[in-house]
């Protein structure tokens, strides 16, 4: 066995966090929905349970019926939740609940036509060497999420067509995410001479990578040339590697092979406390860091149940949009320098504004990428008061600077003529692979988390939503500078009604006292160390929420076993779903068309790989 | 006294290690080359506020053979780090290596199974930049220490790098009296 995770980390947990008495099964749902209500009397024994908890609709079913029901709530037209978001699994082996699987799945299904979410979830069977149908042959957003979960988890899956490890290296020896798996990594040694025992785990973690012949990826044929794109590569985005099949120079065939920016951060987020996960989920997505905050911090505050000062929200919405501002300048300027038209020159100017946006995030935080500016109860300060001038300079300056990309891009030939038309999606299989953000509203779907499921106030703000039916990467572009003006809109709305008062809930067993307060009072003295020390702790149960970051739903699902650190945490990447896309996009195109397609899609490895 | 008087005005002399190492140091052509958080501000460097062209490092080259400096820019995980080392070892000497960010310098926050506690365990490191990531202005300050180390070096040190590469060493080397000897034996 090789020698990957030498310590047991014994350290990380400290007493009293994981506190084996609390009685962790998350409770079951209760009541009854309309939605619910339908499937219960269609399926009637097999659901094991349905109904409400805290809000979201959950349905509890029996693995056997699984590919039934999701036949049905895909086909019946009174339900169509017509997309699956996102599917995960749990280990609920170190939980004291004795008698049921270790292993549960859960879905996230989504219905937009009529604006419901869904939680499925289903046990398992197997045991230790648990085994699920597949749900590919009902939705194609099901393959890449059931790989990665038989990749983390050790979940096999019957009738995949492709059931392969798609983070981790091929010859990895564990299923990381399991229980029985410890955290990983290196003891920090506190020794002064390097003769000491504990210096013996040091650079054990490498593991010896012979040279293997490469294997051609499923469906590919040697008739045809294999090229390798990536992992180091200009116009990948990151380290993304491409098996590509070309006859010629047309694309027959791609695979990605992810799994080179594969950092842990779900093992991770099983380990820390919930108020210091925050920080972890700025190097996610590491261009939307302030947006990465903000999905997890809705979250956590859904399982505790506080509400949010009004200035908070106020000044969390213009952090957001800031963000996403930010976030799509920087995708502009490296698909325009990738697809080249006025490559490096639009690069400079677009990021010449991005520095304008990230001089904002160090004036409220002191940092320009990974911000943690949105916490748990409110944001970390409240702006200082030449925030507000300095954003209106800029709110005022932008729309004019969009006016004039736009002038440098579509006046020219060369830019309408790589974009349109190529990497054509339709309708029903944006839908079908879990599309989300810019990518699903390029293809028609009229669908925006802020408007159609309002989070922290957005349904406040008068904004449009740009959709349209092309489906090509013309049409994504037209949406993302349509998405960056209104982005603009929402700033100004909020500027005009930023509300006075608190910047952060004065609720004490989630958010610190301030400094002045330990002073005075014993009581802000014991909460500022509890805080400090154990965390707060959460319901149990399990929650799922999702924003609508820059490149589309950036959903978190956390289960809680009512400690003060997460049992499991899962985040849905927009990137990585969407990624999922660019075979599809690519077939049949030219070779120089699929960096045309994976600038369109817009990907950050950070977030794909976590 | 000495050459200089003899030599007509404008004329300099200097050694050619030092002519060889003001060159080196004057145009450090980067890899094109982005791992994670830290290769945004590696970008940020590169454009018009931070402008990494006034020290001749504009010209990031997408090939290892083109390079001179590896910035190892994010958190290496397990499936990377044969591929940065594959890189680095395409890359011709004299070579440079920035371990930019606490990930690449020591594993930073991701203490686990997936990342390598520091690109040092697979590279030689000429520099290291805390920072998670650093700003711009720290890269260009691990620019300013690099060219400081660069102008250090010594042509004997390269041929002891070469001698240390070599597969037969030197002193491993037949004489020829012995292989004559060996012969007419």
């Amino acid at each position: 066995m090789l020698n990957v995770s030498p310590t047991s980390r014994a350290y990380e947990t400290l007493p009293g966090l994981n506190d084996i008495t609390i009685p962790a099964l998350a409770p079951l749902p209760t009541g009854e929905t309309e939605d619910t209500k339908r499937i219960v009397e269609r399926f009637g024994e097999d659901i094991i349970a349905a109904g409400e908890h805290d809000g979201q609709q959950v349905i509890y079913v029996q693995p056997d019926n699984l590919v039934d029901l999701m036949q049905f709530l895909k086909s019946d037209p009174k339900l169509a939740y017509e997309a699956m978001i996102d599917a995960t699994a749990v280990d609920r082996s170190k939980l004291p609940i004795g008698n049921t699987e270790r292993f549960h799945m859960v879905y996230q299904m989504r219905s937009y036509q009529r604006k419901k979410h869904l939680m499925v979830l289903s046990p398992a069977p197997g045991g230790d060497d648990p085994v699920m149908p597949s749900l590919s042959p009902v939705f194609q957003a099901a393959i890449w999420p059931e790989r990665e979960v038989y990749d983390l988890m050790g979940v096999k899956f019957t009738g995949h067509p492709d059931l392969r490890r798609i983070l981790m290296p091929e010859h990895w020896p564990y299923h990381p995410l399991r229980k029985n798996i410890p955290v990983g990594g290196e003891e920090v040694p506190f020794s002064m001479t390097f003769d000491d025992q504990e210096f013996e785990t040091l650079g054990k973690q490498i593991l010896p990578s012979n040279s293997v012949a490469p294997t051609l990826p499923p469906g590919m044929s040697r008739q045809n040339m294999i090229l390798n794109m990536g992992p180091h590569h200009p116009s990948t985005h990151g380290v993304l590697r491409l098996v590509v099949e070309l006859d010629g120079e047309t694309v027959v065939n791609i695979d990605p092979d992810l799994g080179y920016l594969h950092s842990g951060f779900e093992k991770m987020g099983e380990t820390k406390r919930y108020k210091d996960f925050v920080y972890y989920t700025d190097r996610m997505d590491y261009l939307s860091s302030m947006n990465n905050n903000y999905g997890y911090v809705l979250t956590v505050e859904k399982m505790l149940g506080i509400t949010i000062p009004e200035r908070a929200q106020v000044i969390r919405v213009i952090m957001s949009e800031l963000q996403r501002l930010a976030s799509h300048l920087f995708w502009l300027s490296t698909h325009v320098l990738d697809v080249s038209g006025p490559g490096m020159s639009l690069l400079m100017y677009a990021t010449r504004e991005r520095e304008r946006i990230l001089d904002l995030f160090e004036m409220v935080c002191g940092a320009r990428l990974t911000t943690s500016y949105i916490r748990v109860g409110g944001v970390w300060r409240d702006v200082p008061p030449s925030f507000m001038s300095n954003l209106q300079d800029l709110v005022k300056m932008l729309p004019k600077q969009f006016d004039e990309y736009e002038h440098m891009l579509t006046s020219g030939p060369l830019w309408r003529e790589r974009l349109e038309g190529v990497g054509y999606l339709s309708r029903e299989d944006a839908i079908d692979m879990g599309m989300t953000g810019p990518m699903l509203r390029g293809s028609g779907v009229d669908w925006d988390l802020r408007r159609d499921m309002p989070y922290g106030g957005y349904e406040n703000y008068d904004f449009k939503v740009p959709v349209s039916q092309a489906g090509d990467c013309y049409a994504r572009y037209l949406n993302r500078m349509e998405e960056m003006r209104q982005s603009v809109r929402i700033i100004e709305q909020a500027m005009a009604n930023l509300p006075d008062g608190l910047y952060r809930t004065d609720e004490r067993k989630v958010s610190l006292p301030p400094r002045a307060e330990l002073d005075v009072s014993m009581e802000a003295l014991i909460h500022h160390f509890k805080l400090m020390t154990e965390g707060f702790r959460v319901n149990p149960g399990m929650y799922y929420h999702g924003i609508e970051a820059s490149k589309g739903e950036l959903g978190y699902y956390i289960y809680s076993d009512g400690s003060g650190v997460p049992h499991r945490l899962h985040v849905r990447g927009p990137s990585f779903n969407n990624l999922y896309a660019i075979s599809k996009m690519s077939k049949g195109e030219m070779l120089s068309d699929i960096i045309t397609n994976i600038g369109t899609i817009d990907i950050v490895l950070g977030e794909v790989d976590r | 006294m000495g050459l200089e008087e003899k030599l007509p005005e404008g004329v300099l002399t200097t050694s050619l290690e030092s002519l060889v190492n003001w060159g080196r140091q004057n145009s450090t052509w980067p890899l094109l080359f982005g791992l994670a958080c830290c290769a945004m501000e590696m970008i940020a460097t590169g454009t018009a506020r931070h402008d990494i062209a006034r020290y001749g490092s504009e010209l990031f080259r997408a090939s290892p053979r083109q390079a001179d400096l590896l910035i190892v820019s994010g958190r290496v995980s397990n499936k990377m780090a044969p591929v940065i080392k594959r890189i680095h070892d395409q890359m011709s000497e004299p070579k440079w290596v920035i371990a930019m960010g606490i990930c690449a310098s020591a594993g930073g926050p991701f203490n686990n199974y997936a990342i390598i506690q520091g690109v040092d365990k697979i590279l030689p490191v000429d520099v290291y930049v805390p920072g998670c990531p650093p700003r711009p202005e720290a890269l260009l300050y691990a620019l300013d220490k690099l060219r400081e180390k660069q102008g250090k070096e010594t042509f004997a040190h390269y041929r002891q790098l070469a001698a240390n590469d070599a597969i037969i060493k030197p002193e491993n080397i037949e004489s020829l009296d012995n292989m004559r000897a060996k012969q007419f034996a």
